[in-house]
């Protein structure tokens, strides 16, 4: 109670549990890492070993803390992925604009998730790999204006997707070979969030991320994990600062009067 | 990596309950190449949590294949009203994933070696933990001439203030009462008769009424802090005064006003998921759906074993752990084992009464432990009944609803008997609103620690180990973790250093900073 009279409150933070899916070499450890560390790796070693990152991401009224869990190396067993998004609060779920049986594979892991993860989980669907196509060249055009990027214009009228596709494989030096108009209705269908990103580049990095941090419902984010919390939390870290919390410093220095029947 | 026999592996662990988890997570950090598979296509073997479509696939699952676990007699019955759309006013199950049915739903006492492994090793900033707040003794009406009013369920005292303000137990009782806490609450050098010298092979119930004078009224009470099983005749001192000791030495240890938690989302399996993540993420090799089907001891040097999995691929290492049931030739375990019945049902109902704040500054508990004596169930010679109610707080459930997860040392029909009359007579005073929508009850084999013999990790060759089977304890029981560590040694031979187990830096950026 001190604390909280003592100070100006610093902005509520909250913990969003997030878990990138995607078939082999998407690009998926690269898209954290350009979100974690703003950096990346060209011709990266496939990741041995799960990663765990985590990362804040600044909104006007809170912080959340991403705890971003990556099943990199481990695609082909498909056996971390139930075990991360249990709980999960959000998934990414990532193909490659240049592999179009990446994008097959990403909506497996959609209906996947659809059908076993937490009912209120906020999916976003992300192209990786832009910096391959004629829309990678310019970075923030890309990004901010999916309507004026070429592939759109071309199918404007009743051109089909695959259509769409052939057409921009013959340009030279774009080797798109999912349009972003298809990978976005099935978006749009599917209620998911939907990004095409470049982790080389960093196009649309960021924005992915903040865009699922404004997506998670207030009320999932009060107590930092899936739905159907209450008040009674006992926490042996401060995630959030609750009257409930129990602080790991005061497990020794705690009474041991009140377990004392003498 | 391609295949699974690509790698030359240092350990494969079969089976993803709590002490194969505990054990990935000790390796997590070792360098070693661990190889972790289960049999089933879901985490925690017989330690799992599910939702209620899970639930009725492991069901059919168990049903299909007798004596290839340690669950008999499963069965699930749901109510016919929950899920009539013209019965509009009666209360409705929610979707099949609105639920976390746990088959570990134990509580872990505060100063467990669970606790201290789980703060130690940092996989604790990934649990949320809730407190198991009152226990509670069911009183049958008649018996109840103090007071006269229909007090059904009674609070057990918890502490020295409990008991002072306890207006029910009598100047006289309260005396040998305290007593008896403060004969077992003082440290053992403080203390004229040392505790190995003190006989207790005698019943609880005798050791107190023979050195302390507890009145046998209190005798349920004190039972029920054990959470001793067996009933008051069977439960020895030995087992009980170590138990009633743990329970009021754990009380403050991780706040005021609990003693014991639960991890949210499923109990046992939410903690040994945690673990299982945080060996993947130190590079451990998980695989579901992927049993072992033969084990076999070869000459090769490095990596003698080899394993044939059941998706056909042959991988070589140097040793193999696992569960009892996610071994081949397992031995049968009936000769040691008990069986309980146990059940899982969901109600319609909160039970706003049984989680009371009792001191200022505590969380909500969100789970309480609930004792009915043989006797208020029409069967004086039958252990007792325990039910632990979950709130929605846990997260197993929607709101306006909660878990009631029962357990009696006694198997079959005559056991499932004991648990529906249990159940019911919780839900009798909460109104016609009260009603079980569904429920799960199945027999359960296994063990009850005794307390006596530490048990050890079973050798079925020189590289091939195996855990017991999780026992069936209401609260977590340290031996496994002993188990585990036990394990941990095996496989890190030299490199073992006792001091260092489960002791782990925050991995980068993993801090709460």
């Amino acid at each position: 109670m001190s604390e909280a009279a003592s100070a100006n409150p610093p902005k509520p933070s909250s913990s969003v549990k997030l878990v990138l899916l995607g078939e082999a070499a998407v690009g998926k450890s690269s898209l954290v890492l350009r979100f974690v560390n703003d950096d990346f790796q060209e011709n990266k070693e496939p990741t041995i070993g799960a990663a765990f990152l985590t990362q804040k991401c600044s909104l006007p009224t809170r912080t959340i803390k991403f705890e971003i869990w990556d099943t990199a190396g481990q695609e082909r067993f498909a056996s971390l992925a139930p075990m991360y998004y249990r709980n999960a609060q959000a998934a990414l779920v990532v193909y490659d604009v240049t592999k179009p049986s990446s994008l097959t594979k990403a909506k497996h892991w959609v209906a996947e998730l659809q059908r076993q993860a937490s009912p209120g989980i906020v999916i976003a669907l992300v192209g990786n790999k832009l910096d391959l196509t004629n829309d990678g060249g310019d970075v923030s055009e890309a990004s901010t204006a999916p309507e004026a990027d070429s592939g759109s214009t071309g199918a404007e009228g009743d051109a089909g997707a695959g259509e769409e596709g052939e057409e921009q494989d013959a340009t030279p030096g774009d080797a798109r070979k999912v349009s972003r108009r298809e990978a976005s209705s099935y978006a749009q269908e599917e209620g998911l969030l939907f990004f095409e990103t470049s982790a080389k580049t960093g196009t649309n990095v960021v924005d992915v991320f903040t865009a699922i941090a404004n997506a998670i419902p207030e009320s999932s984010l009060k107590t930092g994990r899936g739905a159907g919390a209450g008040t009674g939390q006992t926490q042996l870290s401060g995630r959030s600062a609750d009257d409930s919390r129990v602080n790991l410093g005061d497990r020794n220095a705690a009474t041991a009067k009140e377990g004392c029947a003498c | 990596m391609e295949t699974l026999a690509d790698t030359s592996w240092d350990l494969i662990i079969a089976g993803t309950g709590l002490a194969e988890s505990l054990l990935a997570l000790a390796l997590s950090r070792s360098g070693k190449k661990v190889l972790h598979v289960d049999k089933n296509p879901y985490y925690g073997g017989t330690e799992a949590a599910f939702s209620l479509d899970e639930a009725q696939q492991w069901m059919d699952g168990v049903n299909r294949r007798p004596g290839q676990s340690p669950f008999e007699d499963v069965r699930i019955v749901t109510s016919h009203d929950a899920h009539d759309p013209s019965q509009t006013d009666r209360p409705k199950l929610s979707p099949s994933r609105s639920y976390t049915l746990s088959l570990s739903p134990y509580s872990l006492y505060t100063r467990s070696q669970l606790i201290s492994t789980l703060i130690s090793s940092k996989v604790y900033r990934q649990l949320d933990f809730m407190a198991v707040g009152s226990w509670w003794i069911y009183a049958s009406e008649e018996d109840d001439t103090l007071t006269g009013a229909a007090r059904v369920l009674q609070r057990v005292p918890g502490n020295r203030e409990d008991v002072f303000a306890d207006t029910r137990i009598s100047m006289k009782s309260k005396r040998s009462l305290m007593r008896f806490l403060r004969h077992i609450s003082k440290p053992a050098d403080e203390e004229d008769l040392a505790p190995e010298a003190e006989d207790l092979s005698m019943p609880f119930e005798e050791y107190l009424a023979s050195k302390f004078s507890v009145p046998a009224d209190l005798h349920n009470p004190l039972h029920s802090l054990s959470l001793s099983q067996l009933s008051q005749p069977e439960t020895s001192a030995s087992y009980a005064v170590p138990r009633v000791q743990r329970h009021l030495a754990s009380i403050g240890a991780l706040g005021p006003g609990f003693g014991a938690v639960i991890s949210k989302y499923g109990g046992g399996s939410e903690i040994l998921q945690v673990a299982c993540r945080a060996s993947a993420v130190g590079g451990a090799v998980y695989a579901l759906d992927t049993g072992i089907q033969s084990v076999e001891d070869s000459d090769a040097e490095e990596h003698p074993v080899k394993v044939q999995l059941s998706t056909g691929e042959s991988v070589q290492t140097r040793s193999v752990v696992g569960a009892i049931w996610d071994l081949p030739s397992q031995k049968p375990i009936e000769s040691s084992g008990i069986r309980v019945a146990r059940s899982i049902t969901i109600v319609s109902a909160i039970f706003e009464s049984l989680f009371p704040v009792t001191v200022e500054g505590a969380p909500v508990p969100a789970s309480a432990v609930l004792m009915f004596p043989g006797s208020t169930l029409g069967s004086p010679n039958s252990p007792p009944v325990y039910l632990q109610v979950h709130s929605s707080d846990t997260g197993d459930c929607p709101r306006q609803q909660s878990i009631i997860y029962g357990s009696v040392a006694q198997p079959g029909p005559a056991g499932q008997s004991l648990l529906e009359s249990a159940v019911a007579r919780l839900l009798q005073p909460e109104g016609p609103k009260a009603a079980v929508l569904w429920s799960l009850r199945y027999s359960q084999l296994g063990r009850l620690s005794n307390g006596h013999i530490p048990p050890t990790l079973s050798e079925h060759s020189p590289h091939v180990h195996s855990f017991l089977p999780p026992n069936l304890d209401l609260a977590f029981e340290d031996e496994t973790v002993s188990l585990v560590k036990e394990a941990w040694q095996k496989i890190m031979g030299d490199e073992a250093r006792s001091d260092e187990f489960m002791i782990f830096d925050d991995r980068d950026g993993a801090s709460d900073d």
